[in-house]
């Protein structure tokens, strides 16, 4: 019988570990941000190279920001790029003796919802219908359409080669009886009939009635 | 644009900048701006004959006071709320002042019917004049002094300008208008700061923005 009570719990040093990475993720973030809001009190003074690694290692945070909002690719980058312009207009506004982190996930995520705001209303976590290849109001009449065609070339396999052939010249290719007669070598009389029997044979099969066969002349 | 262009380019020939005033300091630079002004406008309109007795008079003295405060803590409240790293929060800070100064004005109606029955009403364009001719200049010092935050919070912070300028427009005007009746009061005060602060929702996000060029 196995030892229910190894599955219930954790060895020790797993048990303290958890929390010690928590810890520790906790520690690195504050420590990131700690470094990021010199780097900017750095950039209020002037310093572009630390302006420069400043906006560099904050990017990805801010694209996580902009993520957790937009799903669309290239909303997510453009809404990080708003947010790396409006740091830039507002970096006077940041006082080092605070976190860091409020004041950038702040303008990290204003400028993500106006993303979505202009995007207007059931965009970001909603797909866009008319990003998608082919809507479902699109896919129904298409595959219609294809099954319908491949009946119809189906149905005129079957005809006999006579039919087929007068039907192929003097309905697809849209040639003059005589032209017709010329290259299949049947007589005009012989191609009528033809094309007349051939037509008749799909009627039926596809359920149209007489009435309709004035439209086809 | 990449984004890594887009880096290139703000960091490149990065200027100084001097960071904005700190949010208390800088209500505290716009109250004695706006305590000025209304002043200034209290000693051009002369004060009311009765002034002395209605000091006296603990309604009177509590209203003043509520609205006195009511503007202090909107002008803070909108100075914290300007700055993104500050709580949202922030824009409740004036809403008990708000309210002890509105359920004033209401309780002094309340006894008034009671005592005298329904005061003669009478429209009082001259109060809605006083605190929107005071109350739209000082709000739009406020929306210079905050227009960091047209890429921020906008609207609230612009309301609060609104009811920070009338309110304090109001105490003002209490100094100055004969006006009794707490329901008068109440109709006029209370709709013209309501006036102004709409006035500053709504226009106010567009003022900051065009400021912020």
């Amino acid at each position: 019988m196995p030892d229910m009570s190894s599955g219930c719990l954790a060895p020790p040093d797993l048990a303290l570990d958890v929390p010690r990475m928590a810890l520790g993720d906790s520690a690195r973030r504050s420590a990131q941000e700690e470094r990021w809001g010199g780097l900017l009190a750095a950039a209020q003074a002037g310093d572009a190279r630390a302006y420069d690694s400043l906006l560099r290692e904050v990017t990805p945070r801010l694209r996580q920001i902009a993520r957790a909002r937009i799903r669309d690719a290239a909303e997510v980058e453009d809404a990080v790029q708003d947010a790396l312009m409006t740091i830039h207009a507002l970096r006077h506004t940041y006082d080092p003796t605070r976190p860091f982190g409020p004041w950038m996930s702040t303008i990290a995520s204003r400028r993500a919802i106006d993303r979505l705001r202009r995007r207007g209303r059931g965009a970001g976590r909603e797909s866009n219908i008319d990003d998608l290849p082919e809507s479902a109001a699109s896919v129904a009449p298409v595959a219609e359409e294809r099954i319908a065609a491949r009946n119809l070339r189906d149905a005129v396999a079957e005809l006999p080669e006579s039919q087929r052939t007068a039907l192929r010249l003097a309905k697809l290719e849209d040639l003059s009886l005589t032209e017709a007669s010329a290259r299949s070598g049947l007589s005009v009389g012989a191609l009528k009939v033809a094309t007349h029997r051939a037509m008749r044979s799909l009627r039926r099969r596809f359920g149209v009635g007489e009435g309709d066969d004035r439209a086809d002349r | 644009m990449r984004t890594d262009d887009l880096i290139s380019r703000l960091s490149q020939g990065l200027a100084p900048v001097r960071r904005v005033t700190p949010p208390m300091q800088a209500a505290l630079g716009w109250l004695a701006l706006a305590f000025v002004v209304v002043a200034a406008g209290v000693a051009l309109s002369g004060f009311r004959h009765d002034l002395e007795q209605r000091l006296m008079l603990m309604h009177e003295q509590v209203n003043m006071a509520a609205a006195l405060a009511t503007g202090a803590a909107a002008a803070v409240a909108a100075f914290h709320l300007a700055l993104p790293d500050r709580s949202e929060r922030w824009a409740l800070l004036p809403l008990p002042f708000a309210a002890f100064w509105v359920s004033g004005l209401g309780w002094g109606c309340l006894t008034e019917f009671v005592e005298r029955g329904w005061p003669a009403m009478h429209v009082s364009l001259g109060c809605m004049s006083f605190i929107i001719g005071f109350g739209v200049p000082l709000t739009l010092g406020m929306l210079w002094m905050t227009r960091h935050a047209a890429r921020i919070r906008p609207g609230p912070v612009a309301a609060l300008a609104g009811l920070a300028a009338a309110a304090i427009a109001s105490v003002g005007l209490s100094l100055v208008h004969h006006l009794d009746a707490a329901a008068m009061v109440l109709i006029w005060h209370g709709g013209s700061v309501l006036v102004v602060m709409l006035l500053a929702r709504l226009w106010g996000a567009r003022a900051m923005r065009a400021m912020e060029r």
